[in-house]
C-alpha cells in the first residue's frame, strides 16, 4: 500500500435541516486500500461514502478526493469537478439500480458510450470480458428483471468497473440479497480487492470485512468510534461503544430484550 | 322528402367517414405536439427555474379549470375581435394543442416521479449528466408507467373533436348534424356517428395495450 491518499475527510459533517447524520467524520483511504465501514444502522455510513462521489451534500469539514478539495457548506462544486470526481469513483449501491428499461450489457455500455464516448464495439467488448469476469457473460441480453438479485449487483459492479474507476464505493452491497446469494457478490469483491482496487465499503459483513479490509472504521452515533487495522478493531476493539456493537453483531442470539450481552457464567443458569 | 331508413347508411357513410379520417388526423397531429410539450412542460415544471415552473403551473391550472369549450370559443371567436381569424382546422389544433399539452404535462410529470431516486443516483455516480440522464433513463421509464393514462387520454382527445363541429370544423359530428337536418332521421345519423367513434376509440385502446405488453417485456 502506498502513502497517497486518494480520499481525506477531515472533520466531514452532514445535517438534514436541524438532524445530524454524522458529524466530526475524518478517514482517510490510501491507494490500494481496503477501508470497511460498519456500524448500527442510523449511523450515517450510508450518507457519508454518498458524499464522497457527491451524491449528497455535506455541512462541514473538508473532503478530497482524488485531488479535488471539497468544502462543506460552501458552494457546490464545479460540473467539470463533479464529472472528475464521478467518472474515476465508481459505485455498487444497496439496491442495485441497474436500468430496468436496458439490458445487461446495454447497462454496462451507457456510460463508457456516453462519458467517455468510447466507440460501440469496444464497449461492448469489454463489458462481455467484465461479465465473464463475474460469470454472467450468458446474460448479455437479458432485461434486469430476470436476473436473481445476486446476478443483478454482480452486472452493477460490471457497470460500474466499466468506467475504469480508481476507486469503488459500496454501499451495503449484500444487505438486500437472500443469504444463499451474498457469497457470489462477496466473491466478485474480493477479486477486486485482490487485484488491487482502492474501495471503500459500507458493510455489515464482519467475517467478510476482516478478510477484505485493510482498515476498518466503526461509525456509531453518528460519530466514528474506533477505527485502525482491520484484525485488530474486529477482535480487540479498544472502546465500550465498538465493544458493544461487535458484541451485538457477533452474538445476536445472546442479547437480551435491552440489547446487553448476557455474561457467559450467567447464561448457563438461564 | 323521406328517405328510407335502411338508405340513410349507403347515403352517409362517406361522409361520416370522412368526418371520422378528419377526427383522427386532428388527434393524430395534436397528440404528437402535445406528447412533445408535455413532456418538456413536465421537465420544466419538475426541475426548471422558478419563473418557470410558476409558468407552467398557472398554464395546468387555466386548462384544466376553463370549460372546454369556453377555452374553443376564445380562441376561434375571441381572437377575431383583435383581428385575429382562425380557420376552423387553425383553431381546431391551437385548441386540442393546447388542452392536451396542459393535461400531459400533469400525466408526464406523474410518471417521472414515480421513477424511483435510485435511477437518478446510479445515473449520476456513472457521470451522466442531468440532461443525459432525463432523456436516456428518467423519461423512456416514465413513459412505461404512463402508458394506461395516456391511452386514456388520446381517446378523450379523440371525442373531444366532436365540439370542434361548434366552430364549423367538418367532423364526423358535424356531418351527422348536417345529414340529419337534411333528412330528419337523428336516430340511424347519430347511430353511425356513434359507431365510428367506437371503432375508433376501440383501436386507440388495443394501441395503448399493445404498447404496454410490449414494454411488460422488462418490467
Amino acid at each position: 500500500m502506498s502513502n497517497e491518499a486518494v480520499i481525506s475527510a477531515q472533520r466531514v459533517t452532514k445535517r438534514f435541516g436541524t438532524q445530524v447524520v454524522f458529524e466530526d467524520v475524518s478517514l482517510d483511504v490510501h491507494k490500494k486500500e481496503v477501508v470497511a465501514i460498519i456500524g448500527p444502522s442510523g449511523a450515517g455510513k450510508s450518507t457519508f461514502i454518498r458524499c464522497v462521489n457527491q451524491l449528497h451534500p455535506f455541512n462541514g469539514g473538508t473532503l478530497e478526493v482524488l485531488g479535488h478539495t471539497l468544502t462543506g457548506g460552501g458552494p457546490p462544486p464545479s460540473r467539470e469537478v463533479l464529472q472528475d470526481i464521478r467518472t474515476r469513483v465508481g459505485m455498487v449501491f444497496q439496491t442495485f439500480n441497474l436500468f430496468p428499461h436496458l439490458s445487461v450489457v446495454n447497462n454496462i455500455i451507457l456510460a463508457p458510450r456516453e462519458v467517455k464516448k468510447i466507440p460501440r464495439p469496444r464497449a461492448v467488448e469489454q463489458a462481455m470480458e467484465l461479465l465473464a469476469m463475474v460469470g454472467l457473460e450468458h446474460k448479455a441480453e437479458m432485461f434486469p428483471r430476470r436476473l436473481s438479485g445476486g446476478e443483478q449487483q454482480r452486472v452493477a459492479i460490471c457497470r460500474a468497473l466499466a468506467m475504469d474507476p480508481e476507486i469503488m464505493l459500496f454501499d451495503e452491497p449484500t444487505s438486500m440479497l437472500d443469504p444463499e446469494l451474498v457469497g457470489e457478490v462477496l466473491a466478485a469483491i474480493r477479486r477486486l480487492a485482490r487485484q488491487g482496487m482502492t474501495m471503500l465499503l459500507v458493510t455489515h459483513e464482519m467475517q467478510f470485512a476482516k478478510e477484505v479490509a485493510d482498515t476498518v472504521v466503526i461509525m456509531a452515533d453518528h460519530h466514528i468510534v474506533e477505527q485502525g487495522r482491520a484484525a485488530e478493531v474486529l477482535d480487540a476493539p479498544a472502546t465500550e461503544r465498538a465493544q458493544v456493537f461487535l458484541r451485538r453483531i457477533l452474538k445476536p442470539a445472546e442479547v437480551d430484550e435491552v440489547g446487553e450481552v448476557a455474561p457467559a457464567r450467567l447464561r448457563g443458569r438461564l | 322528402m323521406h328517405i328510407p331508413i335502411l338508405n340513410i347508411p349507403l347515403l352517409y357513410s362517406g361522409a361520416i367517414a370522412q368526418g371520422a379520417i378528419k377526427d383522427l388526423m386532428v388527434t393524430i397531429i395534436s397528440t404528437i405536439l402535445s406528447f412533445i410539450l408535455g413532456t418538456l412542460g413536465a421537465t420544466a415544471r419538475l426541475y426548471g427555474p422558478k419563473l418557470v415552473k410558476t409558468v407552467v403551473y398557472w398554464y395546468v391550472e387555466i386548462i384544466r379549470g376553463l370549460p372546454a369549450i369556453l377555452q374553443l370559443f376564445i380562441i376561434y371567436y375571441g381572437f377575431t375581435q383583435w383581428g385575429i381569424d382562425f380557420s376552423p382546422l387553425t383553431a381546431a389544433l391551437i385548441w386540442l394543442v393546447a388542452y392536451g399539452t396542459g393535461y400531459g404535462v400533469e400525466i408526464f410529470r406523474s410518471g417521472i416521479i414515480d421513477v424511483p431516486q435510485g435511477q437518478w443516483e446510479a445515473a449520476s455516480a456513472l457521470g451522466l449528466s442531468r440532461t443525459m440522464t432525463m432523456f436516456r433513463i428518467i423519461v423512456p421509464q416514465a413513459y412505461v408507467a404512463m402508458l394506461p393514462p395516456l391511452t386514456s387520454f388520446v381517446v378523450l382527445q379523440l371525442k373531444n373533436t366532436t365540439l370542434l363541429y361548434l366552430v364549423a370544423y367538418s367532423d364526423i359530428m358535424y356531418q351527422a348534424r348536417l345529414g340529419t337536418d337534411a333528412t330528419e332521421q337523428p336516430g340511424i345519423l347519430y347511430l353511425m356517428a356513434a359507431l365510428a367513434y367506437l371503432i375508433m376509440s376501440l383501436a386507440i385502446g388495443r394501441l395503448g395495450y399493445r404498447l404496454e405488453r410490449r414494454a411488460a417485456a422488462y418490467r
